[in-house]
């Protein structure tokens, strides 16, 4: 069975940075994938690649077998593949309600429902239900990024890009953002692809994790392998990060 | 053809002493200033009744004049701008205010009429069989030796550095010791005596009159935009290219026609580079 | 009763008021200076459909107003066509504009997007005063039609547009496409990423503000029975924000409100003439420092919630 997310050689330079770097792997459908690396490992540059947020240099994107690069984000959000931001900033001034109503009016799911009435559905599905007619402002940061991947499943993706979803959350907040987005997994049939920085329950969330540094894949495996990696050592070398505790 | 040359190097002259004013305050102290052509006008009414009213010598009038202003430029900042300096928008409508406020000063002081100052060099040369008069040349001279005095105080004083360096990176010169309010007060009254000077350069030969310091303002806002917010060589080459391309357009072509470039000249630059074509960094 | 179904009752309440005013005040003076804020109420609202939802502040607004009028002006003098024509061709000029200085700015943010639109419209104002040929210059062109007979009855024709374009954009507003602006304004990258092609929205919207402007532009050179260069000026583009800002930016109705408040004030004040700049300023002023919610639509929302 063909992979459902195929990158080929994906490139990208910022003036004298090369801050991807022929970057190469697949998804197989169904799977939760993790990527790994310091900060400056050009992982978030690689999902604004994916999302169309920023265009390759060069390489491929194949979804499902058509290709992605060149495609703008609303239309590649509209054949399937939404993501969440590292930096949640969500539409002031409206309601939570609203912030996600917006995302049902995308036109791959604008029809598929009245958009006030799934937006509503969404947000009990990801815990926010009682917080719909609330200003967006007030929420607090952990809502925030339920929030994100509510507007995220609104548009019924096939591949989630989850960015840093766990990042700044409290120790009480994370075990349960893993389970909704395992829950989620499950329900929705999603692939999931989730950068995070470092992490415990990142470990036990995904089948695989592909590590990267200074903008190059450095290993594939499991998260047993991984952690063991001479390469992936070597890139948290000097880094206190309770990833390489989990031995 | 040496008319064009002649006519678009004075332009250009005032309108780099008028723009280098401008993009100083903003590099240094993030002011819009939109006071700034009020103080050209304040140059030009200064010279006028210092020579008409007080009777001082052309020359002395001049100097006393920049000097006044660019005082005057000290003041506003210290009492109406660093009040209010937190909102942009809010330093923006206070130099507003001020502007028309002294426009309206000299209205009533001076009425609407067009005031005569009298040249400084009242000769008119023939080169090459054009006549060309002492006064514009002396305008060139004047704007030259202005901003090759700014850019070699700039360059080799202390507070010249000091200023560059706040310009550059007002929070590092602070933890270097560089008072960074004091150093707004003394930009902006360098770039208002700027002004003024190049308001006492051309009074000669331009109208005098209450709202002579729009026009002004506008070009140095233009110049200002397509050479980069805060660059000083952008703004320099900014005016060489407005001035020489008005008076090349209003000598072939019409007057109108030149007035065009400016607005023409900001409408490229946003869609083209927005940060203007020198500029380091974005402008808002 | 919702907030809503008060706010439709509220407008007809105003709507009623603005249909007895004339007959009340029956001099020609009044009605011209209605006729008038009418017209500014039109501009003021299609102003605030797109800079007041997407956040995206044109300061060029004139542009559309000016190539309105001129549309009505070459009509009806250059090529003697009826005035009504005007009322037709006018709007689609002005989103011809829109397209033309949208698509350019498409990427432009906040102040550079202002001033972007800005110099557009000051552009336009030097190309009138360069082909004077054609648009008489700063004169303008002189001796329009008018649309109607009587000036009573070019002020309900004009209040009759006003309250269908004020009824359609607050109906837009009101539905998915003004959920979709508001969003544009709170974030486009999220708008992005949540399937929303932000650059159609924005085109979109610059247009349909063109569109009321262009209308209103071709009302008032209809009405003025002449047009000028001073239609294209940054004046006027910055009293209409004024208006917006006083009568409460996003709500629709506000800036209506905002156009026939400052109308009449300015025109109460007429003596003082010199000194109306200031009055501008120091409304703007007292605006942006103590009401940025505007006075109008903050005022009627407080008085809803009094209602039962």
């Amino acid at each position: 069975m063909s992979a459902l997310l195929q990158v080929e050689g994906l490139n990208k330079h910022f003036g004298g940075l090369h801050a991807v770097r022929d970057v190469s792997f697949s998804l197989q459908r169904g799977s939760i994938t993790g990527v790994l690396g310091p900060n400056g490992a050009g992982k978030t540059t690689m999902f604004n690649l994916l999302s169309g947020f920023i265009r390759p240099d060069s390489g491929t994107v194949l979804f499902d077998g058509s290709p992605l690069v060149g495609l703008a984000p609303h239309q590649i959000v509209n054949c399937g593949v939404a993501r969440t931001f590292q930096l949640a900033r969500p539409f002031a001034g409206m309601t939570v309600l609203e912030n996600v109503e917006v995302a049902c009016l995308a036109r791959r799911v604008r029809h598929s429902g009245a958009p006030r009435a799934r937006a509503a559905a969404l947000l009990d599905q990801v815990g926010l239900g009682s917080q719909a007619d609330n200003e967006v402002d007030v929420l607090p940061y952990g809502d925030l990024r339920r929030l994100e991947i509510a507007r995220a499943l609104a548009t019924r993706p096939s591949l989630l890009l989850l960015d840093e979803p766990f990042a700044g959350l409290g120790a009480g907040e994370v075990g349960p953002l893993a389970d909704l987005i395992r829950a989620l997994h499950k329900s929705e049939g999603l692939t999931i692809l989730l950068i995070e920085h470092k992490l415990r329950e990142f470990m036990q969330l995904v089948h695989e994790i592909i590590a990267m540094d200074f903008g190059e894949i450095i290993a594939v495996g499991s998260a047993a392998e991984i952690v063991r990696h001479p390469r992936v050592i070597e890139a948290y070398l000097g880094a206190d990060d309770p990833v390489l505790e989990l031995g | 053809m040496l008319q064009i040359l002649i006519y678009g190097a004075v332009i250009s002259s005032i309108y780099a002493l008028l723009a280098v004013g401008f993009t100083l305050v903003f590099g240094v102290a993030r002011i819009l200033n939109l006071a700034h052509g009020a103080f050209y006008a304040l140059g030009a009414y200064g010279v006028y009744t210092l020579t008409a009213n007080v009777h001082l010598p052309l020359w002395l009038a001049a100097i006393v004049a920049v000097v006044l202003v660019g005082l005057l430029g000290v003041l506003i900042e210290r009492v109406l701008v660093r009040p209010l300096r937190r909102s942009m928008l809010a330093v923006l409508l206070i130099t507003l205010a001020v502007a028309l406020m002294i426009e309206q000063v000299l209205l009533l002081a001076f009425g609407s009429e067009a005031r005569n100052v009298p040249s400084l060099v009242d000769v008119t040369y023939h080169l090459l069989g054009v006549d060309i008069s002492g006064q514009r040349l002396f305008a060139l001279a004047g704007g030259i030796v202005v901003l090759a005095g700014l850019w070699s105080f700039l360059q080799f004083t202390r507070l010249g550095s000091a200023i560059l360096a706040v310009s550059q990176d007002a929070e590092a010169a602070q933890y270097m010791g560089i008072p960074s309010d004091r150093m707004y007060s003394i930009v902006m009254g360098m770039s208002a005596g700027m002004a003024a000077a190049a308001g006492v350069l051309v009074a000669p030969f331009q109208s005098v009159i209450p709202s002579m310091g729009l026009l002004p303002l506008v070009k140095a806002f233009v110049i200002v935009v397509v050479g980069g917010l805060g660059s000083i060589a952008g703004s320099v080459v900014g005016a060489l290219l407005l001035g020489f391309s008005e008076t090349i357009i209003a000598f072939k072509i019409s007057i109108e026609w030149s007035q065009i470039v400016s607005v023409a000249a900001v409408l490229v630059t946003l869609v083209l580079r927005p940060a203007g074509f020198f500029g380091k960094r974005a402008a808002f | 009763m919702t907030g809503d179904r008060i706010d439709w009752i509220g407008a007809l309440g105003a709507l009623a008021l603005l249909v007895v005013i004339p007959l009340i005040f029956g001099s020609s003076y009044i009605i011209g200076v209605m006729t008038v804020a009418l017209c500014y109420g039109m501009w003021a609202a299609s102003w605030d459909f797109m800079s007041g939802l997407t956040g995206r502040e044109n300061f060029g607004h004139s542009l559309f107003i000016g190539a309105g009028a001129y549309t009505a002006g070459f009509l009806d003098v250059n090529f003697g066509l009826s005035p009504w024509w005007s009322l037709m061709a006018a709007p689609l000029v002005a989103v011809l504009f829109g397209i033309l200085m949208g698509f350019p700015t498409l990427r432009l943010r906040g102040p550079y997007f202002a001033l972007a639109m800005l110099s557009g419209s000051a552009v336009m104002q030097n190309l009138t005063i360069i082909f004077s040929v054609y648009t008489g210059g700063q004169d303008g062109l002189n001796g329009l039609t008018p649309l109607l007979d009587s000036t009573l009855a070019q002020y309900y024709l004009t209040l009759g547009f006003l309250a269908a374009s004020g009824v359609l954009l607050r109906l837009i507003a009101n539905s998915p496409w003004g959920l979709i602006l508001r969003a544009i304004r709170g974030d486009e990258a999220t708008c992005q990423a949540a399937g929303i092609n932000v650059n159609f929205y924005k085109i979109a919207s610059l247009m349909i503000s063109a569109a009321v402007a262009g209308l209103g532009g071709a009302l008032y050179a209809h009405y003025q029975l002449q047009v000028g260069p001073d239609l294209f000026t940054v004046v006027l583009s910055i009293n209409i924000i004024i208006m917006v800002y006083v009568g409460g930016i996003g709500s629709i109705y506000g800036p209506i409100g905002g156009a026939l408040l400052l109308n009449v004030l300015t025109e109460t004040l007429r003596g003082l003439s010199e000194y109306r700049l200031w009055v501008y300023t120091l409304v703007l002023v007292v605006i942006l420092f103590f009401l940025p919610q505007g006075a109008i639509a903050p005022l009627w929302r407080r008085i809803r919630r009094v209602l039962p």
